[in-house]
């Protein structure tokens, strides 16, 4: 019998008998019953989910309609295909922090990419914090760390394979997001979106031109221009690593290279350390190790991929964010941390870095469209090998496996659908255009694969966290408070100079906007300098939430917000009062605009997108929700993330834990 | 928010108060403290204000 047909061959019946079976015998006698307990750890029963970031049922449905993905219509079929309600506010760390948990952002503690201090009002970043080392030693111009930093996973609640752990139940889990550092866990895991690259950074390319090139930010755009100078056919330049914890100042450590460029034909070579390589102008270089030197007993090794773009008339050389080295991996990438050094001793070096794709790049015209791709390219095929590999040695238990790609291009490309997007190209249109239907495809692809590998004891889950709309506006939420009264600058102060909240006058301000969906209240006891009464904060909220929800864009008459959430009604759990006070849902197009998320005040109040980065998910739930595909019947009308992760357990026959509020869908 | 004072010496705090009024802060204590906070802020690790911004806009999402 082939493969496929046994994918497809389990009946409902079947199924649910197995099920059913599992579910007695493990109340009756774990070690005897259904489940099989060799070595503790085989189950009859196993869950196989494949996650893609974004995937959009509209789009899906559509080419299901065209016949373009024969394995999600031929899952569907044997089960299947609904909407999946997305987290309040649809953001990925968000969505994807629900599934894990089971629970909403009350439970989890994650409410956007963006959370803030209250002593500082600044913003920081919601999912991991780094504490540097508390003791060290100063010996001359050393600073030697007596005890290791640490970097700590900010996301509450149990993750749902911790609690298959608890019953003995295997589970692998490939780069979920909202998982670094991965929580501790005797499961195989290797973390995702959220994981930084060698610098700390969530990647930071280097570009080396003796062309004048400006990146938008200068750093931290997501890139850093390097001048450098050809003589006679030679330049010298350096690659910035991580900073140096063990000397005053933690300054910057660097690899210095050369590049010889072939004084006629178009090829250089790079010299670094004990690599060198030749690459032809447009030749990607493949992985690449480097290793940065702190002291002569303490270095990190990373790796990286070069792109020689253009040799002539001008010298243009990429190298991408240097991404931690899974061989001899310097930050937490998986547990066991042998997990990632087996991944790469078998695969040898590929992506860690959370967000592969550098969106950055492509935004800044380092990359153009091809050679993003190209880029992405490589992410998708390395996912498929490791996937191939993992559902080899699938046996037992659960495994999850995750893609970026469809978020990734779609944030990228969705300009490309929409000719009425401020940076849609008609040009650009015709050539990458299908970009975003072919990634639905070669997603389709990895669907095949799991079909062809999935015996029939396997229960298939297909999801994503939330869908994608147009980003063709973006809203100025500081700017709106400003000009509502609800938010003060100090006198004498231009409030478009103004960044990180620099110049409010917190005795008068009532309410800010920190991350991408957020508001926050000033709020007395909380805020340092907080100036809100507790009993003045329901009124205020619902007269913010009622003007925020009638608001409308001049241009085009349409409303911005559709729906202003206050968090205390949506959420339940332990963490709500760590909540933003109101989650703003975006209506289709609209978005908080660049600028805003990180306490500047821009002129204009709503103002195109003229970026590449066109596509979003900041609007209300409603709006974008995910898919879910089953080879089971899905008894659930309207799923959540949360109820796929009660499912799964009920699947396992687990009792779901109190803290859980998901409903299982099977 | 309390306050604690800290004794330099008088030399030094003589070219302090050139340095500051040609910087143009408004008094010398201006001018200490912020050179204080810049370089609490190196100790403090990946966090600082800049850090952070860098950080974030590398996801993507801000610009």
């Amino acid at each position: 019998m082939s493969e496929k047909r046994n994918a497809d061959s389990l009946g409902r019946r079947e199924f649910l008998q197995l099920l059913m079976g599992t579910s007695a015998g493990l109340l009756l006698n774990p070690a005897t019953a259904f489940w099989r307990t060799r070595g503790g750890k085989e189950t009859g029963l196993k869950v196989l989910v494949l996650g893609f970031d974004g995937m959009d049922p509209i789009l899906v449905k559509k080419l299901l309609e065209e016949n373009k993905l024969p394995n999600f219509k031929r899952l569907a079929a044997s089960g299947s295909f609904l909407p999946l309600r997305s987290s309040i506010p649809p953001q990925s760390p968000v969505a994807w922090a629900n599934f894990i948990t089971g629970t909403n952002p009350g439970g989890h503690a994650i409410f956007d990419f963006v959370h803030r201090d209250p002593k500082t009002y600044l913003p920081t970043f919601s999912a991991s914090e780094s504490l540097p080392s508390k003791h060290t030693l100063r010996l001359g111009n050393l600073t030697i760390p007596l005890t290791g930093g640490e970097i700590r996973n900010l996301r509450r609640g149990k993750a749902f394979w911790q609690i298959l752990e608890d019953h003995n139940i295997p589970a692998t889990v490939f780069k979920i997001p909202s998982n670094y550092p991965p929580v501790e866990t005797k499961q195989r895991t290797f973390s995702g979106m959220g994981t930084p690259d060698l610098k700390g950074y969530y990647g930071l390319f280097n570009y080396y031109t003796n062309e004048y090139k400006t990146v938008t930010e200068e750093y931290g755009g997501g890139g850093r221009v390097h001048d450098v100078y050809l003589i006679g056919n030679q330049l010298e330049a350096r690659i910035p690593g991580p900073n140096n914890p063990f000397k005053k100042g933690n300054p910057e450590t660097y690899v210095d290279f050369k590049v010889f460029v072939d004084p006629v034909n178009p090829v250089a070579k790079i010299v670094y350390q004990d690599q060198e390589f030749i690459l032809r102008e447009k030749e990607w270089s493949g992985w690449k190790k480097i290793r940065f030197e702190f002291i002569p007993s303490q270095s990190v090794s990373g790796i990286c991929l070069f792109y020689l773009k253009e040799v002539r008339p001008k010298f243009k050389l990429y190298v991408s964010p240097i991404n931690v080295d899974p061989a001899s991996p310097a930050l937490p990438l998986s547990t066991p941390e042998s997990y990632s050094q087996e991944l790469a001793r078998k695969f040898g070096p590929f992506f860690t870095k959370g967000l592969p794709a550098d969106t950055a790049a492509l935004e800044n015209e380092i990359l153009d469209e091809k050679e993003f791709l190209y880029q992405d390219e490589l992410v998708y095929q390395e996912s498929m090998a490791i996937l191939e590999e993992e559902l080899k040695n699938f046996r037992s238990g659960l495994l999850f496996y995750y893609f970026s790609n469809t978020d990734q291009r779609q944030h990228m490309f969705f300009r490309l659908l929409d000719p009425g997007h401020p940076a849609y190209d008609e040009k650009l249109a015709r050539e990458f255009g299908q970009v975003i239907e072919n990634t639905y495809q070669q997603m389709d692809k990895a669907l095949q694969l799991a079909l062809e590998k999935a015996d029939r004891y396997t229960a298939i889950v297909v999801m994503s966290d939330h869908g994608f709309c147009p980003f063709r506006r973006g809203f100025n939420l500081n700017t709106w408070l400003l000009q509502n009264g609800y938010h003060r600058l100090l006198p004498g102060t231009r409030p478009e100079e103004v960044s990180l909240f620099l110049r409010t006058d917190w005795s008068r301000t009532k309410a800010y906007g920190v991350g991408l969906n957020a508001l926050y209240l000033n709020l007395q006891g909380r805020e340092s300098q907080g100036i809100v009464k507790p009993e003045e904060k329901e009124a205020l909220l619902k007269e913010l939430a009622y003007k925020l929800e009638q608001i409308t864009d001049p241009l085009t008459g349409e409303k911005v917000i559709l729906k202003a959430f206050i968090s205390q009604e949506v959420y339940s759990g332990a963490y709500v009062s760590s909540a933003p006070d109101i989650i703003l849902g975006f209506n289709r197009n609209y978005r908080i605009s660049w600028n805003s998320p990180l306490g500047m005040f821009p002129r204009e109040l709503i103002e195109n997108n003229n970026q590449k980065w066109s596509g979003d998910h900041m609007a209300a739930p409603g709006l974008i929700p995910g898919i879910l595909f089953s080879n089971l019947k899905v008894k659930a009308e309207h799923p959540a993330l949360e109820d796929v992760t009660a499912g799964i357990l009920s699947l396992f026959g687990l009792r779901i834990p109190p803290e859980i509020t998901g409903k299982p869908i099977f | 928010m309390g306050k604690a004072k800290i004794k330099i010496e008088k030399e030094l705090y003589q070219k302090i108060e050139k340095i500051a009024e040609l910087a143009g802060y408004s008094s010398p204590e201006e001018f200490i403290i912020h050179l204080l906070e810049k370089e609490v802020a190196k100790f403090e690790g990946a966090d600082s204000e800049e850090e952070i911004i860098k950080r974030l806009k590398g996801l993507g999402y801000i610009s």
